[in-house]
């Protein structure tokens, strides 16, 4: 399957949190007790039955509000962290450029949680496994649009091939940065580019998100040097030992003397005949 | 040969006809504890260094067993022999931490000599003291790394409490914590068990002592300061 995309075109959102209702209709997850955060904002973070929700940010500048929405889920990055950090090769990225989790080998230990940029992915205590949104794979993979998109009504998301919708995304950001210039897009380039790719209407701080999100030193680190080069540190301590004990039978250390402690010479002085 | 009893905080008479009171209570009980919580910590953290190792956990009931005993032994591995530096008689176990950050130049000596007995020749060093220069860089490797791995270990258990960034570095931290502690216990183990010259050091593991003509071959420092001290008694 070519690679996908999901446009996320703020510019057109109405936060009516239609796309919401329709994830957890879908994906048959059950309503969670939500408390205001911000005046309109109901839900502060993912959790593990809640894999979407709309943030509202009012932005003041010369006297009038911005209204900023964006809908939050998973980016289903190119390059995702929460793979590369996983310990039991639950997580998969398919060509058609979605990032999925399968729960039958997650272990729920966590390290995607800590390890995403945005901390998408939640781990559920009880069960021990962890979830995140799935991008409706088994839609896509069925000739269907995601359930967000497809319950989308005033077409703030689209979904289509990456290729073509780019082009299409990017016709679209001339005509809003005329009126509003900080316009831009999120996703094309970040992350080796994301399935889930934004057009905002202010840059990406005011929608309190990462402006350069990257794949953590640290994990590059353990992934990509630590542990290779710790697993060859222990084949080499395994190996010296080997080698070792093959040394001492060649040279019949093993062999029982009598006296073979007080032949060892481990003493410079006995060795070099007393000087003193 | 009987076994002493041994005195709060106080030094034991050490030498006993043809063999050498090594080890206190004290130490061989943090010694075996710190081994055998060791090894429970590396096959129970197994599964999540590679799913090659996770269908051998269910030897213990499953990875998620596995975490428990992980995080059951790890309290086990520091509670106790962090203990031992302050009940009973634990006045050798501070005089041990005090000697292997006292690094010598016979100790330099020992370590480049060192590689040449590993392969069972034998190379020419001064005379060493309780813990030679080898020694003392297994039990430096050991100090630092279980400092390092419970450090790492405390904010990987409690991750939603530290800062990101933190819990980040906490995994490579664990880890490389591990390989170097794994990479000098396969060498401890292979001098302590298969080692011809000195694997006669295992008794001073077990019963504490270890024979004369070991420690005057091995320890000659240490071995002549203690027939001082008891001559002095």
């Amino acid at each position: 399957m070519t690679r996908k995309m999901v446009l996320v075109d703020t510019s057109k959102c109405t936060g009516c949190k239609a796309c919401s209702v329709a994830c957890k209709a879908w994906n048959e997850l059950p309503a969670e007790k939500t408390k205001l955060i911000t005046s309109y904002q109901t839900q502060k973070d993912f959790t593990t039955k809640t894999w979407t929700y709309m943030t509202f940010i009012e932005k003041y500048e010369n006297h009038t509000m911005n209204w900023l929405m964006r809908k939050a889920q998973c980016f289903h990055c190119a390059d995702p962290a929460c793979l590369k950090a996983c310990t039991s090769d639950a997580i998969a990225k398919t060509d058609s450029g979605y990032v999925v989790i399968d729960q039958d080998k997650c272990t729920g230990c966590g390290y995607c949680v800590e390890n995403c940029p945005f901390r998408v992915p939640k781990v559920d205590p009880v069960k021990k496994k962890a979830y995140k949104c799935t991008g409706c794979i088994e839609r896509v993979e069925n000739n269907l649009k995601p359930a967000c998109v497809q319950t989308c009504q005033p077409g703030a998301l689209e979904f289509g091939d990456r290729e073509a919708l780019l082009v299409q995304t990017k016709k679209r950001l001339a005509v809003i940065q005329e009126t509003h210039p900080r316009a831009q897009l999120y996703g094309e380039k970040e992350m080796g580019g994301m399935t889930f790719l934004y057009l905002l209407l202010d840059s990406p701080e005011v929608y309190n998100l990462p402006v350069n999100p990257t794949i953590p030193l640290s994990l590059t680190l353990w992934k990509d040097v630590v542990r290779p080069v710790g697993g060859i540190a222990l084949g080499g301590a395994a190996a010296a030992v080997v080698i070792g004990v093959f040394a001492n039978l060649l040279r019949g250390n093993y062999r029982p003397s009598d006296n073979k402690v007080d032949n060892v010479p481990h003493v410079k002085d006995s060795k070099e005949g007393g000087e003193d | 040969m009987s076994i002493k009893l041994e005195p709060r905080n106080q030094a034991l008479g050490r030498i006993d006809s043809d063999m050498v009171l090594r080890f206190s209570t004290g130490e061989r009980v943090s010694h075996w504890v710190h081994a055998i919580t060791f090894f429970a910590l590396l096959f129970t953290g197994l599964g999540v260094l590679s799913t090659f190792f996770q269908p051998a956990l269910t030897l213990v009931g499953g990875i998620q067993v596995a975490r428990l005993i992980h995080r059951g032994s790890a309290v086990v591995f520091i509670v106790v022999v962090g203990l031992m530096f302050f009940v009973g008689n634990p006045r050798y176990h501070w005089r041990w931490l005090k000697s292997v950050f006292n690094f010598t130049k016979s100790d330099w000596q020992h370590v480049s000599a060192f590689p040449k007995e590993f392969f069972g020749g034998h190379g020419a060093y001064p005379a060493q003291d309780k813990f030679n220069g080898g020694e003392k860089i297994n039990s430096l490797i050991t100090i630092l790394g279980s400092v390092f791995i419970t450090l790492s270990g405390i904010v990987m258990w409690w991750a939603p409490s530290f800062p990101a960034g933190l819990v980040h570095w906490a995994y490579p931290v664990h880890d490389l914590s591990m390989f170097v502690m794994t990479a000098s216990v396969i060498g401890h183990m292979y001098l302590g068990l298969l080692h011809p010259d000195s694997r006669a050091a295992m008794s001073g593991m077990l019963s504490g002592y270890v024979s004369t003509k070991f420690a005057r071959a091995h320890h000659a420092k240490w071995y002549d300061e203690l027939k001082n001290e008891q001559k002095d008694v």
